[in-house]
């Protein structure tokens, strides 16, 4: 396996993620996540479609300047990796493409909106509760098990409901 | 020994390259496709469970240690029983929608899924909503519970009566069950 190119395991990856976690509290000694990034861009982007014009950026914060380095460094391991593809819509699960793409818009903004809607209920984004959760708080590791717990709940009965779709069609 | 508690321009140059280190890793890990990710929530899949585990179980052993050092302090939001709940109720199932967190659409958004500006839209479109509610949410959610203590940590890691030496173990456990019970072969499309 190239380890450039290649996918690397989850023994390392797991390692490297909670290596980082820790040294990000060593480096920055504040509380991780991109909860106050995110409010920076929702505002600045509340601002400008009421004053209808397009305003001086706002100031970088860290956690800007961190959402910024996710953003290069997910471009530069595509690219490597040759994962780099332009897609418009999500991959299809043997729909028409109009369904596709009302799946991509409805699916996209209503997950979205409750990911998001959630986390700040929670008081935090989903990596600064995975932050938390390894700084062994209480409310990181309810909020996590809940998410993942309903996440998949939810994601096994619309899969049931599609098979049971599928196989009364087929009948 | 203390923090480095980076300040000024320090500070943002070094969270912009833990940013480049984070989505780099974020694709190297599958965790930022909506194929494993949804192949992960249907118990398809164990490499995105796995690689969560594993960063828990590291994570927990590493803070300790680093916390004992003093290298480290506790850095959490305040957190309500309630909230947490709810919120990762209510998260849980915008995932199970649009298989994305904040940091996963950004890396899928740089990597070409240009769909998923949607989630990204949804996403900062929950803000004004939060802030509309706010009053009601502090009058309710937040009121039904005290904030959640975090409970400070015990002398030696090897002690039972350590959490972290109970969750660090607990990780590793489910990190073998899953490894001889689901398959990890997706890839993304």
């Amino acid at each position: 396996m190239n380890i450039v190119t290649g996918k690397w395991s989850f023994y390392i990856n797991g390692a490297l993620i909670a290596l980082l976690i820790v040294f990000c509290l060593y480096l920055f000694d504040d509380s991780l996540g991109m909860s106050d990034g995110m409010v920076v861009i929702s505002q600045y982007c509340s601002t400008a479609v009421k004053d209808k014009a397009i305003n001086p950026p706002p100031a970088l914060d860290w956690q800007t300047g961190f959402l910024c380095g996710i953003f290069i460094g997910a471009l530069a391991a595509s690219i490597i990796s040759g994962k780099w593809k332009i897609r418009f819509m999500q991959d299809s699960e043997g729909e028409g493409i109009a369904v596709t793409i009302g799946k991509s818009v409805i699916f996209g903004l209503g997950g979205g909106f409750l990911v998001m809607l959630g986390l700040q209920l929670a008081g935090d984004t989903f990596f600064g509760q995975w932050a938390a959760a390894i700084q062994m708080s209480s409310g990181g590791w309810i909020f996590l098990i809940s998410s993942f717990g309903i996440a998949t709940m939810v994601a096994i009965l619309m899969e049931r409901r599609k098979e049971g779709a599928k196989e009364g069609g087929d009948k | 020994m203390e923090p480095l508690a980076l300040t000024g321009n320090y500070r943002m140059v070094a969270a912009i390259f833990v940013g480049i280190a984070f989505g780099f890793l974020l694709i190297k890990s599958d965790l930022a496709w909506r194929s494993t990710c949804l192949s992960a929530l249907r118990l398809k899949d164990s490499r995105v469970l796995k690689t969560f585990l594993v960063s828990i179980a590291i994570g927990v052993t590493l803070f300790f240690f680093a916390e004992k050092s003093g290298l480290v302090h506790v850095h959490v939001r305040p957190a309500y029983f309630w909230a947490s709940l709810i919120g990762g109720i209510i998260c849980g199932t915008g995932i199970s929608l649009c298989c994305r967190v904040p940091v996963t659409a950004i890396a899928s958004l740089a990597a070409g899924r240009i769909y998923v500006i949607w989630v990204i839209m949804g996403m900062l479109l929950a803000y004004p909503c939060v802030n509309f509610m706010s009053g009601f949410l502090s009058k309710t959610i937040y009121t039904w519970s005290e904030p959640i203590k975090t409970e400070a940590s015990v002398g030696s890691f090897f002690n039972l009566t350590n959490a972290s030496l109970w969750v660090a173990g607990i990780s590793l456990l489910l990190v073998l069950f899953l490894h001889f019970t689901l398959g990890s072969d997706s890839d993304e499309k």
